[in-house]
């Protein structure tokens, strides 16, 4: 029930309205009750009366007064009604407008263990699919219930007052609908988290494929991808035909119970009519508003089957609601300056993912405004040493230190602000170039954009296209060449002007002339300070390099001027030699 | 169509008919026999339904005034078994009903993915992946109940009315007029709602197609935001798409919700304008007391239909805004399609020829230019040049994925755009820049490129392209669970894994997009051997920007202003001394 705790936790702010809304729902439903009254005293009086015609000429203005009230009082009810409806709406879309923000704020600062764990289409389930779900118990559900129990006590209190023996008779029904709905809670549950579960896997096939879109095509795996997504949507929809069925095997029972009332009544309202406990007058009153206590029993069979939904997609959406970054800002964390120096210290760091040691022990300086390229087979573990200097991972011993002071001790934010990282893995919004570049400060000038695309050598194609800076383009940079969207990344680097300034091999799917005029650029172009830290493959990239670090194996292997690793045996020697030695090769041939 | 991104509402190529609807049919339609099964059950179980009234009016009108106790259990026997039949008819038809329901949304998120499969690279590269994704999951589902309960419900009540009519004629044509001539005033409420109604709901599924759209890139870049700690600008967008979508929610469900209220409204007016007309204004002496009560009855009941329907109307409303968003998708025009009669390329040996080709993504601004040349079975290309030149293009074309402007494309003498996409595609091996990773096991990810490979088969790829060593290093070795954006996976791991698939999948012709771009220079210095053996008897297409990887292609073509600059060996063009050779000698060390 944690979930419902947590529904109306969420509720603040907004449950002042909720519970007009609650109180209005129980007036209508009186009103309901109550509204029969004016038609019923038309037809007693002026029709079915034996001197209706009469009565008719003597009290037309009863009449007429009746007929108002009948309109006045419908129209009384309705206004009624929709503002109770409109006060539901608001009340759950102010909740679930808090929640959505919530979550997007909590997806957004979490570490990238999180993102291991959850699938993109899993998540999008969680913001869309429950979402819904818990709007539906908030607007519709509980709404139900609690009009339900209001109509079922309302019309029992009526009936108890007008013959208590038939009252209990007709009470006597509702022992059953209590057990057959708990029987159906109890199946239910496990169903509604199984179409859960399959809504998820399906969300994700869609997504993926969405996503992978050109590698379907490489492949030709068009069949194969519509085969495998209709295996989910096959097990989505017998999942679902299996819950739903699993609320028609008790719908009967529940069925039988609530209508089997009016059988109860003719049964026990007839016999205490002959036995003259009752009178023809009672009967009819207690079986105009039957209604009123059966459909409550139906429905509650309903509502026991959705309130399973909701708890299934709630338990989804607390999951991530609750889910908290290991990485955030300690209490005592130092105030440190806005614009840092970009001093960088490793000492004795060692770092490992799920048991498996990626860094082992690494030690090194960087004093601010120093170049260094870090070098090393795939898989050494190049990018996790970067990752640990703005945060997105912590290490497990050693510590890391940025402008002297140890980056736990740093707050997150002024950190991240002065470290910028070109990922590896580029990833552009669908949104003009303009402000993909200015996304780390969305004020930033035009003319400063300019001038970054200008140092990552992307100006040049962009200015080729129809639409120049305006251009949009496609998640993930589609439409891009790699090595141009590479170039964007760089500048998005660029543009919020960092002290430590981190390139994740944002080269690699670059021309060696452009990548030469881009490094010229860093070197010396840039009009503010900032400590360089690359990743490369190519010695053209470190010969001019302050100091480059070798990593194997997670383990600094060398570390030293280009001169000073060419000249003695080792990972950079060979590559060099690799690099080069189509050159020496091509020497001798001419 | 311009791009799309998340804060742009996508404009609705077809404006909304009932044609809709009608087109919904063809779903609908494939479950007639069910439907119509359904339908007898219904009108079944409601005659059954009349039964009641009739045994509690015999029960009170003679079994009790009789004292009869026996007769009364009696006729409590019958109720009792009206109601049992009542509830296993409507339970079966429930059964029926789900499954069919179920199907149908089935069958056209079916339809949907196939249609997705077949739409062009551009499809996707102009909006965001999200709002693509939300039509194929969410708005299926939402119009699951209006096609399948919803039209029953709906022929029902139409039944009902009709049925009603009927009596209500009989007993007396007059308050039968006055009865109805509440219809009008309905239909003139009603379209003055629906039209705003409308609206207001494509409003909503605009709203909230931005919305997760925004919500999807946010999940994918989660990174990117962090790094440029753009968290609370971030939310601070989400917040502004979520706040329209809410406003447009409620502007929405003002008028959905004024729909009930209106037709109860009216529903009471008229029984009022009954008592008066049937009281006051027509003659006492052609107007029996028993008739009136009688049609007061009707007219309740004749109301509670049109009720009804208007509510079932107003879920159709709804979800048409939905509905025409799904059928949009599937008459996206699928630009690049086998031809009429399109033959199946047999085993190809790969000999690829260009004859004047010229295209371009968007028209007039071509990218080649009248590009020539043949390339002979078993030959290696080496494609070269300064980025955005048209290399990747070229590649492309190749394989169809765009169709030319001008000139033809041959392999082995047939022209591209005569044989099928599939007998292409399979026979042509692309590793393309961006490697995507599925989430399932590394495994899964290799078995990709040929899905009936065994374990064996694919390790040894692993091995021949240097990704087994890191592979056997991870806890679960080849098991190791892997997704689109982990972290498990480093870029130079993920290129060794999409490589492995491009080899796996044995193709004729094999094309490297800058597949080595990512991977350290002496594991590419290893890979190289397993390149060279890929690319024996096959024919090859290269793109590299490191040419240590080209130089011993048999011929590398330079590639610049539309079309090809240079083309000849390494040798041949070093000669030449012309931008080949700056570049090469640029690169040098």
């Amino acid at each position: 029930m944690f979930q419902i705790r947590w529904l109306w936790e969420n509720m603040k702010g907004t449950r002042r309205n909720y519970i007009i809304a609650l109180m209005l729902s129980v007036a209508c439903n009186g009103l309901y009750i109550t509204a029969p009254y004016f038609q019923s005293r038309i037809i007693d009086e002026f029709i079915s009366n034996k001197n209706a015609a009469e009565n008719l000429k003597a009290h037309r203005d009863v009449f007429l007064w009746l007929i108002a009230g009948m309109i006045g009082f419908t129209l009384l009810r309705t206004i009624m009604q929709y503002a109770c409806n409109m006060y539901y709406e608001v009340a759950s879309q102010g909740m679930i407008y808090k929640v959505r923000t919530h979550l997007f704020r909590k997806i957004e600062n979490q570490d990238m263990a999180f993102y291991d764990r959850y699938r993109t289409g899993d998540l999008m389930t969680r913001l869309t699919g429950d979402l819904d779900m818990v709007r539906h118990m908030v607007s519709w559900v509980i709404k139900g219930c609690v009009e339900s129990v209001a109509l079922f006590t309302a019309s029992m209190i009526y009936f108890f007052t007008i013959d208590w023996r038939t009252a209990l008779c007709i009470l006597s029904v509702t022992p059953f609908i209590f057990v057959i709905t708990r029987m159906l809670s109890r199946r239910a549950g496990p169903a509604y988290r199984k179409v859960r579960e399959a809504s998820s896997q399906l969300n994700t096939a869609a997504q993926e494929n969405i996503s992978g879109n050109r590698v379907v095509k490489a492949f030709a795996r068009e069949d194969y991808e519509i085969k495998k997504f209709r295996e989910r949507d096959e097990e989505y929809r017998s999942r679902n035909i299996n819950a739903a069925f699993v609320w028609l095997r008790y719908q009967p029972m529940i069925e039988i119970a609530a209508g089997g009332l009016t059988v109860v009544l003719l049964m026990c309202g007839g016999y205490f009519m002959i036995k003259s406990h009752l009178t023809m007058g009672q009967y009819v009153a207690i079986s105009g508003l039957l209604w009123a206590v059966s459909n409550p029993m139906r429905n509650m069979g309903n509502y026991v089957n959705d309130f399973h939904r909701f708890m299934a997609s709630a338990g989804k959406i607390i999951e991530i609601y609750y889910e908290a970054p290991k990485i955030v800002d300690r209490a005592d964390a130092a105030d440190t300056k806005d614009k840092l120096k970009g001093e960088i210290e490793f000492r004795n760091v060692s770092y490992s993912i799920g048991g498996k040691k990626i860094l082992d022990d690494i030690s090194f300086h960087i004093t601010p405004g120093e170049q260094v390229v870090i070098m090393g087979a795939t898989g050494s573990g190049k990018t996790s040493l970067i990752n640990l200097i703005p945060r997105f991972c912590d290490c497990d011993s050693g510590e890391v230190l940025v402008d002297g002071i140890n980056v736990r001790m740093h707050k997150l934010r002024k950190l991240r602000k002065n470290v910028s990282i070109a990922t590896q893995d580029v990833l552009l919004y669908s949104d003009t170039i303009d402000s993909n570049i200015a996304f780390g400060d969305s004020e930033l000038e035009e003319k400063y954009v300019k001038r970054c695309a200008e140092i990552s050598a992307a100006s040049e194609f962009i200015d080729k296209l129809p639409q120049g800076y305006d251009t949009i383009v496609g998640e993930r940079g589609v439409g891009l060449s790699g090595g141009q969207k590479q170039r964007i990344s760089l500048a998005r680097a660029l543009a919020v002007r960092p002290a430590v300034l981190i390139l994740d091999d944002t080269t690699s799917a670059v021309d060696m002339e452009t990548e030469n005029t881009i490094r010229e650029g860093l070197e010396n172009r840039l009009d503010f300070p900032c400590t360089k830290i690359m990743i490369a493959q190519r010695i053209s990239t470190s010969r001019n390099a302050d100091k480059i670090i070798i990593l194997e194996n997670g383990r600094i292997a060398d570390i030293g001027t280009h001169e000073e690793l060419i000249s003695r045996e080792g990972y950079y020697k060979q590559i060099y030699e690799l690099q080069s030695g189509m050159n020496a090769e091509s020497e001798v041939m001419g | 169509m311009a791009r799309n991104k998340y804060d742009v509402d996508e404009q609705l190529e077809t404006p909304f008919d009932f044609a809709h609807l009608k087109r919904s049919f063809v779903y609908v339609k494939r479950y007639r026999g069910k439907m119509v099964l359904s339908l007898f059950l219904s009108i079944l179980a409601a005659v059954l339904a009349l039964f009641g009234p009739l045994v509690t009016q015999r029960a009170l009108d003679v079994t009790i005034p009789k004292r009869d106790i026996a007769g009364l259990a009696g006729l409590a026997a019958v109720l009792f078994l009206c109601n049992l039949t009542a509830t296993v008819l409507g339970n079966i038809n429930a059964r029926i009903m789900t499954k069919v329901g179920q199907n149908i949304i089935f069958d056209i998120r079916e339809d949907l993915f196939a249609h997705l499969q077949k739409l062009p690279f551009s499809y996707y590269d102009d909006r965001p992946h999200g709002k693509i994704l939300i039509r194929v999951i969410n708005y299926v589902d939402s119009v699951s109940n209006m096609l399948s309960n919803g039209i029953i419900s709906f022929i029902m009540e139409i039944l009902n009315m009709v049925f009603i009519l009927v009596f209500m004629l009989i007993v007396d044509v007059r308050l039968t007029l006055v009865a109805m001539s509440g219809l009008p005033v309905f239909m003139l409420v009603m379209f003055a709602i629906k039209k705003r109604q409308r609206r207001a709901w494509q409003e909503v599924s605009n709203k909230s197609s931005n919305m997760n759209a925004y919500l999807q890139e946010n999940i994918v870049g989660a990174r990117i935001t962090q790094v440029f700690t753009r968290e609370e600008e971030n939310a601070g967008i989400y917040d502004r798409l979520n706040g329209k979508y809410r406003k447009a929610w409620m502007k929405a469900v003002k008028y959905s919700n004024l729909v009930w209220p209106a037709t109860d409204n009216i529903s009471t007016g008229i029984r009022a304008a009954m008592f008066i007309v049937g009281l006051l204004v027509l003659d006492p002496a052609t107007v029996s007391l028993g008739t009136l009560a009688a049609m007061t009855g009707y007219a309740s009941r004749f109301w509670q239909p049109i009720m009804n329907l208007s509510n079932i109307m107003n879920n159709f409303i709804n979800n048409i805004a939905y509905l025409e968003r799904i059928f949009e998708t599937l008459d996206e025009p699928v630009t690049i399609s086998d031809k009429e009669g399109a033959s199946e390329l047999g085993e190809i040996e790969g000999r690829v020829s260009f004859k004047n080709v010229t295209f371009g993504y968007e028209e007039g601004i071509n990218v080649l230019e009248n590009v020539s040349f043949d390339v002979e079975p078993g030959q290696s290309i080496a494609l070269v040049g300064p980025t955005g030149a048209g290399k990747s293009t070229i590649v492309s074309l190749i394989s169809r994925f765009y169709d030319i402007t001008d000139g033809s494309i041959t392999i082995d003498g047939h022209e591209i755009s005569d044989v099928t996409l599939n007998s292409l595609r399979t026979q042509m091996g692309i590793m393309l820049q961006d490697s995507f990773i599925f989430s399932g096991t590394i495994m899964d990810n290799i078995r990709y490129g040929r899905l009936d490979a065994t374990d064996e088969e694919i390790i040894e790829a692993a091995k021949t392209v240097c990704a087994d060593s890191f592979i056997s290093m991870m806890d679960d070795g080849y098991e190791t669970e892997v997704n689109e954006r982990g972290s498990k996976l480093s870029g130079g791991e993920k290129q060794l894994i999409s490589f492995a698939r491009t080899l796996l999948s044995d193709p004729k012709i094999l094309v490297l997009d800058e597949a080595t771009s990512s991977i350290d220079a002496k594991t590419e210095a290893l890979l190289q051997r397993g390149i060279n053996e890929l690319l024996k008897g096959r024919t090859s297409f290269i793109i590299a920007h490191r040419l240590s990887t080209i130089r011993s292609c048999d011929r590398i073509m330079y590639i610049d202003e539309k079309g090809i600059l240079e083309s000849g060996s390494h040798d041949e063009l070093m000669e030449k001394r012309g931008a080949y050779y700056e570049l090469y000698t640029s690169q040098a060390v």
